[in-house]
């Protein structure tokens, strides 16, 4: 090799780790693909005149981010930039492994990972952190992180509106994947979870979401809408889960209804995996092998989704009195009334069904893989095209007066929702909804102990109370541990415990 | 000397296997209603002592003895457990003993009663098993006693007292205070199945 070609050599590889170098420490460009310009086809498609519109559902509107960018590396912790941020600034987060806690208690935050080719910013709890990122603001974006090896949630919203969770993989960890909690106008797509205890995605009593292309697998439930109104749930992959897809009302919440479920062009496949829930817990009831679940929610609607190979059955439809571990809340109608199930594709559902499944299909003299079960009351549901699939239940249901809900694309609002406004004597009573009814419910048994247990429990201690929640220590053998919610100050602290303690419903 | 030495031998190898301990003094006595090996007698109202934690049973026992419990004019079987409280056990009586010598009874099977147990299995895991385990087995952190293998009908009168405010009342009862709250919290059609749920726990 001539000494020229030897210097060249050198100078490129030189360069090449420049390049690099330059390219680890400047701020990478991000281009914004929720907005902006779209691709507009080949011109040969409109020669026949135009094209239907509609558009893609993929950011909702938001707050304009107007501040400052901030960075955050390996080996510094990305809550100590969360303290420094303003609202309207960006936080970006590069590759590395971060093991924290991230509490966000501002509006209008983007907390967006950077991935380098292929590397994502990891937030890993080591099996001993509680919740890698909890946000209590409004207009909050989570974006592009790789959660894995918490005991408690990857996300959690509390009371914020407008937030957006996109584009993260969530690897076994604890209790709930994303869970929204108490939150308007909010979307959740395009993410990756597994391995959940409990569900891998939760919309808990909230409004206006839209919940679309995200895969979740191996978890108990994969999807859940609960005590929640207009929803979306689309395009989602759902498979090898305890439960593919639930719109649910939980007894005992503040928010007594569910209703205005659209479940559509899902793939539900498969959803056979063990019940790995914590046993008397509501979703440990759920049989493996169950597609959709229905429980007491109105105004479902199912549509275009494969559902296959679910073993239990395709679509399962109940009431609170016949659904296990539930009990009755006096203020929630029990009865799932107005479910509408429209045409979807299904096949080889209900293969090796439950004893209570196959005892309802002889009263049927039915015999069979059962697609669609329906046990207790449903008031007004309807159904079309049932000669297709094999059914229990639903013989008397109406044909329905409505075939596709393609008038709907989205219940996302076009304006973001001002911010809920928090009267400072009305701190306990949001941390309460927005944080503790994610795990406790007041008559039953949730992920904790039933408030009425806890009021018995500390009646007139609040004090004792604000002090357990700070530093809980295990007390129960069939309950996971409650994780610390420390990041709360003293005096929220105990404003939480006197209202948990004052709530009687 | 060496009897002593070893009965504590004795006492502590017994300790370590989880068998009985020896039969302290007042048991004789108590083993007349509650039968040699505290497995209650359904026949007596007695109930089933065998295997109750130590801590539950000293605080039942100066309870009878201090009238917080078994002082209701509604309370016949009460009122008899109190006065036999009063009359066997006195002040010099070594309660630990006692205690621990019962809780180290082995817990007896139980007849199991019949009841709609899913209905059952749902009131209790929501309602009960927050303080009582998930079982019926008990949880001495809430000084919530055991009431898997406890005679169903003990159980449901003992319940009901706190419901309608006959044990679970006294200011110094401050557990029993507990579970009289959550006695109100039962839809009464459920009992049964409940009942029925836990007497089938092993
Ligand atoms: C992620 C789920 C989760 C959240 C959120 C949660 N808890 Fe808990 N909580 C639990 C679990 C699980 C237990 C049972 C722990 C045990 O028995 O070891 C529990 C137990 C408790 C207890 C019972 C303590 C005792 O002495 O038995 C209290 C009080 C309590 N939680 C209060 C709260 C309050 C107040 C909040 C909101 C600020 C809250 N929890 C939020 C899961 C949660
Ligand atoms: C004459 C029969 C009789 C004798 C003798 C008797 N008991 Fe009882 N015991 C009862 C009855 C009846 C009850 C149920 C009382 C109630 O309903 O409150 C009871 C209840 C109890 C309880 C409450 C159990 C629980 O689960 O709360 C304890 C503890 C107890 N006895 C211990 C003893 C001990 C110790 C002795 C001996 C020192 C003894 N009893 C002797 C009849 C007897
Ligand atoms: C807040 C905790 C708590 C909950 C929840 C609870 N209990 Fe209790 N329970 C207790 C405590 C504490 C005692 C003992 C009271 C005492 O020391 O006098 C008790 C005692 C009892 C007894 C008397 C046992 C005996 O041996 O005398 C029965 C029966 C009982 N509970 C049934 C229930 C049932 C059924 C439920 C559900 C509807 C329930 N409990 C829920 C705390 C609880």
């Amino acid at each position: 090799m001539s000494k020229g070609k030897l210097l060249a050599l050198v100078l490129i590889v030189a360069a090449f780790f420049a390049g690099r170098y330059f390219f680890a420490t400047g701020p990478v460009q991000m281009t914004d693909s929720r907005g902006g310009a779209s691709y507009g086809g080949n011109q040969e498609a409109t020669a026949d005149g135009e094209r239907r519109s509609g558009s893609l559902v993929r950011g909702i509107h938001m707050a304009p981010m107007t501040g400052q960018v901030h960075e955050v590396r390996a080996g510094e912790k990305i809550m100590d930039t969360v303290k420094l941020a303003q609202s309207g600034d960006t936080i970006h987060v590069y590759p590395g492994t971060y093991s924290e806690t991230v509490y966000i208690d501002k509006d209008n935050i983007r907390l967006v990972g950077i991935i380098e080719e292929g590397q994502r910013a990891t937030l890993d709890g080591k099996g001993h952190l509680n919740d890698a990122i909890l946000y209590s603001g409004n207009d909050i974006v989570v974006e592009n992180f790789l959660i894995t090896k918490y005991k408690g949630n990857a996300i959690m919203g509390q009371a914020g509106n407008n937030f957006e969770i996109r584009n993260n993989i969530i690897v076994d960890t604890g209790v709930y994947g994303i869970f929204p909690q108490l939150g308007k106008n909010g979307i959740v797509t395009h993410n990756v979870i597994s391995g959940i205890e409990d569900a891998a995605i939760y919309v808990g009593m909230s409004d206006n979401i839209h919940v679309a292309h995200n895969h979740v697998f191996d978890s108990v439930a994969g999807i859940e809408i609960e005590n929640s109104r207009h929803a979306i749930v689309e395009n989602n992959f759902v498979t090898n889960n305890t439960g593919g897809i639930l719109a649910f009302i939980t007894p005992g919440l503040p928010v007594k209804t569910t209703y205005d479920v659209i479940i559509r062009n899902n793939f539900i496949v498969g959803n056979n995996h063990k019940n790995f829930a914590a046993p008397g817990s509501t979703v440990a009831g759920i049989p493996p092998g169950t597609g959709i679940l229905i429980m007491a929610a109105d105004e479902v609607v199912v549509e275009g989704n494969i559902i296959s190979d679910n073993k239990t059955a395709g679509i399962i439809i109940t009431d609170h009195n016949n659904a296990p571990n539930t009990t009755i809340d006096p203020e929630s109608d029990p009865a799932p009334d107005k479910v509408a199930i429209l045409d979807n594709l299904m096949s080889n559902n209900g293969y090796d069904s439950i004893d209570e499944v196959k005892a309802l299909m002889l009263t049927e003299f039915k015999t069979g893989k059962v697609d669609i079960v329906r046990v207790g009351v449903s008031r007004d549901s309807c159904i079309i095209n049932r000669h297709q699939y094999v059914t229990v239940g639903v013989d008397k249901w109406a044909e329905c007066g409505f075939t596709h809900t393609g008038d709907v694309l989205t219940y996302l609002l076009d304006e973001p929702v001002p911010p809920r406004e928090i009267d400072p004597a009305e701190a306990g009573k949001v941390a309460y909804l927005g944080i503790c009814a994610g795990c406790h419910t007041y008559t039953g048994r949730m992920i904790g102990p039933p408030v009425q247990v806890i009021q018995a429990l500390y009646m007139d201690d609040p004090q004792g109370l604000a002090d357990y929640i700070a530093n809980p220590v295990k007390k129960r053998d069939d309950y996971p541990q409650m994780p610390p919610q420390d990041y709360l100050d003293p005096a929220t602290r105990l404003a939480v415990a006197e209202y948990m303690l004052s709530v009687t419903k | 000397m060496p009897r002593t030495l070893l009965c504590t031998s004795l006492l502590t190898l017994s300790v370590l296997a989880g068998t009985v301990l020896a039969e302290p003094a007042p048991y004789p006595a108590c083993a007349a209603c509650h039968g040699q090996n505290g497995q209650g007698n359904p026949d007596l109202n007695a109930p089933v002592l065998a295997g109750l934690d130590a801590g539950y049973l000293i605080r039942q026992l100066n309870y009878y003895r201090q009238g917080v419990r078994g002082d209701h004019e509604m309370d016949p079987h009460g009122q008899q457990m109190a006065t036999l409280a009063k009359s066997l056990l006195n002040d010099q009586t070594d309660l630990q003993a006692l205690a621990a010598y019962i809780q180290s009874l082995p817990v007896p099977a139980v007849q199991p009663v019949e009841g709609d147990l899913r209905r059952g299995n749902s009131y209790y895991q929501n309602n009960c098993g927050a303080c009582h385990g998930g079982k019926g087995e008990g949880n001495a952190a809430f000084d919530a006693p055991r009431l898997a293998g406890q005679h169903p009908d003990y159980l449901k009168r003992q319940f009901l007292h706190f419901k309608q405010g006959i044990r679970g009342q006294h200011p110094k009862d401050k557990p029993g205070r507990r579970m009289a709250m959550m006695a109100n919290t039962l839809p009464e059609e459920t009992l049964d199945d409940v009942i029925a749920f836990i007497s089938q726990q092993p």
